[in-house]
């Protein structure tokens, strides 16, 4: 049973009078269908056999009136169907993608952003087709059915085990044809997608085609795979343009099959007329058309069902930062920003509910308010886990973080956002226009604050420069600015806000080291007393702040100022060495360093 | 069910494009196949010739049963009808696979047209067309095209010959009542066409809306960490459902024109069956016909409605395929900007020099983004790159390997003019790591053999152990013959960079150019990649863009560039004592730490910066 499908149902139970109403319309237009042909043989009758005209006239004016009503009907039911899935998608989209503004960043990991855009769209569209053509397609059918049946029946007897074999032979055909027609379809399209990743990579990896002159081989390459979709490809095509044929000749068949076996009763001295055998003609034609649509309704159910367990899916997962309960404001004016982490242990967590190795080892460390301090470290040692944990993207797994001695876990999450304040690594922004953007974290701020921000983060020049200046146009994930300005952008961002707390996880890494240095030298007269918090993996970027953390593999392996590391730690000795090289090339005196 | 497929071209792309249409009917039925589908379509004929039979047969039958007789003279019409109904599913079945193996053959050559001009463009197309968008396009434009092949082609065809058939059975039997059963075509036509009018924009809009849709789902969901940080989940969700509302209503819109075909077709030919059965009637009354006639006359009715329905709805896949057909054709038909020269020769190799003479460069017209280069590197000398962000690095190193022509000046390889030599042969021998460590969806090793035509095991091997790759690699889960994922995303930065530096070997390249990744690694991975790196310079001709200047500084002369400008080049030592722009920009990196505590930033500020 397609269960989840039937959830959907429930879960869009405000357009419940749309349904009833559809399926009230089609359940008259199947009557009005099974009456019409039933009328047919009245005609041939009461009027063609009899010679009647006026009998002739009257059933013929009887016949428009119920094709009208089918139509009507019909035309109702279908605006239900369409406003209903139309609903129905509507609904899903909105209350997913809610569900999903809920989500924590752990959420976000178990989950790609690509596979929840599925859920959104295809899985979306799936439920709405295979809601709109089971309201339209999947009654209409038994109700013809089911009449057809009952008042074959009352009206020929006699044939009834021929309308029974018919149907049945019907169902056969169709049971066997249909799934073939899905399958050869699954599998053109699993091709379809293997040319289509060859293709993508082939192009994204154009210049190491070009630079090692193997077009050749990338057409070869590609040939297997558009070779390979030929058969499924031929497969379903054939099956789908066959499909129309197939329907027409079953009916066909079937009318013979009537006419035939009726025939047969009516010269064998049977109880039929011959109006009788057009009106079980009748019959035996009405009965292939819907049992077909049934056929081609079915897959795109089954297809719905799977969409709607999938939606569900990503609808039940559990946000894993929450307010905990009773969590009350703090004073935010009192806060100076003495940042302690007690003891912290962090992991992440996989999918299954198990935790990876620790990102993050006993870590104990006091920032003092307005400090301005560094973490570096190599990629994976354990920086971004660490800063991320202050704005609780995460929690600790062990220990407490406090700020000003309150645990970060009893500060309301939208007051704890507000007083730390973070630039990302990734400087995305969104399509609006940038003074949105970079107020996009205070929205009711002056514009004069985002000015002082702006020319604190180096961006107010070319802001400045734009023809349209603050409301220059900004492109889907900010890709009209370069990634340097993108990265100043997501600053200015950050310190349109007023944090307390700021964090600039590695954030000024398209930077080169004279812009950067200007940036840094900035944001203390901006921030003015804010704590400050730097991530980098270039030792540029930290060499002159108050205290650097130098981290390897979740843990802190040194600390100090640049000249006390460079006198105490190794690895500190190694990584300037590498990235700056002054050492022996520039004359620098290493051990008067430590002085 | 056809009536609510959705049109893919935009609204004012739904023209008819004779010339389109006709190419793209070439791939599938031109040429050599014109026999093949001349057979395909006599098929179809007899096919229907079993079709039209059926309602005769069923009518004189229903003439035996009305006039009475023996139980046994209706056999031979039943046993007729048998035969007519397998002929008809039969021979639809020969001709539907026909038509659909050409249609699968066509789509095939028409891909590989496709992809292999594809191949042959230079790097600009690719730079102004970025991938994602370039294959999702080539791939919808295909399924519209193969959409036409698979169901318009041979549809189109089976409903004129039914049309054309049945007319003419009807007109021999009875032109009076032919005339009746026309009248509602007039309407049905009308309805199917006001239908098509409505929905088809409707469509392409609900196209265009749906990708704003997912444009900003897509945003807002991969940029959930600036909107959890912000905590800005009110702002997405008021903007999301701002979007979703004019999807629902511009859906429901189209799917509701599209779905008012089906009753209205219906109607239509109930009101027609009615019209023939009452004429049919008086004629039978007036003793001008028989009852048979009549009730085959209904069937045939019937039998003309459902491709005069289906007509509008093959139109409208036709003008897609024309609309998304001509992309493709534009694939196609694009040359190359880059091309060689008629009389071009192989590039021959005597040791490497590189000379550039007042060559000037910009991607666009009026915009130069290198100016009057004019430099001379000597066989066997390294060249480190550097200049802010924008200066011109990777442009330099794009018109070197000739992915762009140069707007002026020269530039000799070997004394050998750039411009008169073949790509390939000039490619073959210029070596190039680029920053992104680009790695095939394939095993370790065929991404190593890539490299080189005819490369061996061996070889790949080898290059490996030289580029300090084998260790790691020998320590994967299936060493060389590890798939690596998308991208090479199951190795670490450093380890990609590793593999590419060995590819780059595998090559056997006589001169090196290089792209220092941007990314950072562990001080060990580092050293590594930097070792790896010299292995491959060797005593080479070799090009490296530095973002770093640590990794340059080794380098026999360092080449500063800044706004497209050759602003200093010499030896580190060299640049350092000159303390002009070189010095500048390496003490920036300091902040005052560095060995001149009181280095200049003001100098600094005379950086282009982007």
């Amino acid at each position: 049973m397609p269960t989840d499908f039937l959830r959907i149902f429930a879960l869009v139970k405000d357009y419940r009078w749309r349904f009833i109403v559809s399926q009230f319309a089609m359940a008259i237009a199947a009557m009005a269908t099974v009456f019409f042909a039933t009328l047919i043989s009245a005609l041939v009758d009461d009027g063609m056999v009899a010679g009647d005209q006026d009998a002739a006239l009257s059933i013929g004016l009887q016949m428009i009136l119920l094709a009208l009503l089918m139509g009507a009907a019909m035309a109702i039911a279908a605006s239900q169907a369409v406003f209903f899935s139309q609903g129905a998608a509507f609904l899903i989209r909105r209350r997913l993608y809610d569900r999903l503004q809920g989500y924590s960043f752990e959420n976000f990991d178990h989950r790609p952003t690509s596979q929840l855009m599925v859920r959104l769209n295809a899985d979306a569209v799936n439920i709405q087709n295979a809601v709109m053509y089971a309201i339209m397609l999947g009654s209409f059918a038994p109700f013809i059915l089911l009449t057809t049946l009952v008042l074959a029946i009352i009206n020929t007897p006699q044939l009834v085990w021929v309308l029974v074999i018919v149907i049945v032979l019907v169902v056969a055909i169709m049971a066997l044809f249909v799934p073939a027609i899905s399958r050869s379809y699954d599998e053109r399209q699993e091709r379809l997608d293997d040319m289509g990743n060859t293709l993508q990579e082939n192009l994204s990896g154009i210049s190491v085609v070009k630079a090692f002159v193997r077009e050749k081989l990338e057409i070869e390459k590609f040939t297997r795979n558009a070779a390979a979709i030929r058969a499924p490809d031929f497969q379903a095509a054939w099956r789908v343009a066959f499909m129309a044929p197939l329907l027409t000749g079953l009916g066909q068949l079937a009318i013979i099959i009537g006419m035939w076996t009726g025939g047969r009763n009516v010269l064998g001295g049977g109880d039929m007329t011959v109006g009788d055998v057009s009106t079980f003609t009748q019959y035996l034609s009405l009965t292939v058309a819907p049992l077909a649509l049934v056929a081609l309704v079915l897959p795109l159910v089954l297809r719905g069902d799977v969409s709607a367990r999938r939606i569900f899916d990503a609808y039940e997962a559990e946000p894993t930062v929450v307010d905990r309960d009773g969590v009350e404001p703090v004073e935010s004016d009192a806060l100076a920003g003495r940042i302690r982490f007690e003891n912290v242990s962090f992991a992440f967590r996989r999918a299954d509910g198990t935790f990876d190795p620790p990102a993050l080892r006993n870590i104990d460390l006091t920032i003092e308010p307005g400090q301005r301090v560094g973490f570096l470290g190599a990629t994976g040692a354990g920086k971004s886990a660490l800063v991320n944990l202050i704005p609780r993207f995460y929690d600790v797994t062990e220990g407490r973080i406090t700020i000003d001695g309150v645990d970060v876990r009893d500060i309301p999450l939208a007051q704890l956002r507000k007083i730390v304040g973070i630039a990302l690594q990734e400087a995305v922004l969104f399509k609006s226009p940038l003074r949105p953007n970079l107020k996009f974290g205070a929205p009711d701020v002056e514009d004069s604050v985002m000015f002082e921000a702006s020319r604190a983060a180096d961006s107010y020049g070319f802001i400045d420069n734009l023809p349209e200046k603050w409301n220059a146009p900004v492109a889907r994930r900010g890709y009209n600015f370069s990634g340097g300005q993108r990265q100043r952008l997501s600053i200015t961002r950050a310190l349109t806000t007023k944090p307390t707390v700021l964090i600039l996880d590695d954030s000024t890494s398209a930077l080169d080291a004279s812009t950067e240095g200007r940036v840094q030298a900035a944001i203390p007269g901006f921030v003015d007393g804010a704590t400050t918090i730097y991530v980098a993996q270039r030792i540029s970027a930290v060499i002159d702040l108050d205290h650097i953390y130098l981290l390897q593999d979740g843990e802190i392996l040194a600390e100090g100022t640049h000249e006390q590391l460079m006198a105490s730690s190794g690895l500190y000795r190694e990584i300037y060495e590498s990235q700056l090289g002054g050492g022996v090339i520039a004359g620098i005196d290493m051990e008067g360093a430590s002085s | 069910m056809s009536g609510a497929s959705a049109p893919a071209a935009g609204i004012d792309e739904l023209e008819y494009r004779p010339h389109t249409i006709s190419r793209l009917l070439g791939y599938m039925i031109g040429g050599p196949k014109r026999a093949k589908f001349a057979f395909a379509v006599a098929l179809r004929v007899v096919a229907l010739l079993g079709l039209i039979a059926i309602p005769f047969i069923m009518g004189s039958g229903m003439n035996v049963i009305t006039d009475g007789g023996d139980k046994s003279d209706l056999n031979p019409w039943g046993i007729a009808g048998l035969i007519a109904g397998g002929i008809y599913l039969f021979f639809s079945l020969l001709s539907d696979r026909m038509f659909s193996r050409m249609a699968s053959q066509g789509l095939y050559e028409l891909n590989i047209d496709l992809f292999s001009n594809l191949q042959s463009l230079s790097m600009g197309f690719f730079f102004s067309n970025p991938p994602g968008e370039l294959s999702s396009n080539v791939t919808n434009d295909a399924e519209v095209v193969s959409l036409f092949y698979t169901n318009a082609v041979s549809q189109i065809i089976r409903a004129f010959v039914q049309i054309f058939m049945i007319l003419i059975v009807m007109f021999v039997m009875n032109w009076q009542l032919t005339v009746v059963a026309l009248m509602t075509v007039p309407l049905l036509l009308g309805a199917v066409y006001l239908v098509a009018r409505i929905a088809s924009p409707a469509f392409a809009k609900l196209q265009d809306v749906l990708g704003d849709v997912s444009a900003f789902q897509e945003e807002t969901l991969s940029g959930h960490k600036v909107i959890i940080s912000k905590e800005r989940h009110d702002w997405a969700m008021d903007a999301h459902v701002t979007e979703i509302t004019e999807a629902h209503r511009v859906g429901s819109r189209a799917f509701l024109a599209s779905l008012m075909q089906f009753p209205a077709t219906q109607m239509l030919s109930l009101m027609q069956n009615v019209l023939v059965l009452l004429a049919g009637t008086f004629m039978v009354i007036n003793g001008r016909t028989d009852v048979g006639t009549v009730m085959a006359f209904s069937s045939y009715s019937a039998l003309l409605s459902s491709p005069l329905a289906q007509i509008a709805n093959l139109v409208t896949t036709t003008l897609n395929a024309s609309a998304g057909g001509e992309r493709v054709l534009r694939i196609i038909d694009e040359r190359p900007e880059v091309g060689d020269a008629v009389d071009a020769v192989e590039y021959e190799f005597k040791g490497g020099r590189i000379q550039f003479e007042h060559v000037d460069f910009g991607y666009v017209p009026g915009s130069l983004v290198l100016r009057d280069n004019t430099f001379d590197v000597a066989p066997g000398e390294s060249i480190g790159i550097c200049g802010p962000t924008g200066a011109g690095k990777s442009t330099l190193i794009n018109i070197l390997t000739r992915y762009y022509e140069i707007d002026s000046g020269r530039i000799l390889i070997d004394g050998q003019d750039l411009g008169t030599l073949t790509q390939e042969s000039l490619r073959k021998q210029i070596g190039v790591v680029l920053q992104e460590a680009f790695l095939f969806t394939d095993t370790v090793m065929n991404n190593l053999r890539y490299a080189r035509e005819g490369a061996t095991e061996e070889d790949a091997i080898a290059a490996a152990r030289k580029a300090n790759a084998h260790e790691f690699i020998m320590a994967l889960p299936d060493g060389y013959e590890t798939m690596l994922t998308e991208r090479g995303a199951n190795l670490s930065q450093g380890q990609r960079q590793m593999i590419t530096i060995a590819r780059a070997m595998v090559a056997e390249p006589k001169m090196m150019i290089l792209d220092e990744a941007t990314s950072n690694v562990d001080t060990r991975t580092e050293q590594l990649i930097q070792d790896g790196m010299r292995a491959l310079m060797d005593d080479k001709t070799s090009f490296s863009i530095a973002h770093r200047l640590a990794t340059i500084r080794g380098s026999s002369r360092i080449m500063v560039l800044n706004g497209g400008a050759i602003e200093e080049m010499a030896s580190h030592d060299e640049l350092m004592a000159e303390r002009g722009f070189y010095y500048a920009l390496y003490m920036s990196q300091f902040k005052g730490k560095g060995p001149d505590g009181d280095a200049d930033a003001g100098s600094s500020r005379s950086f282009v910066s982007t």
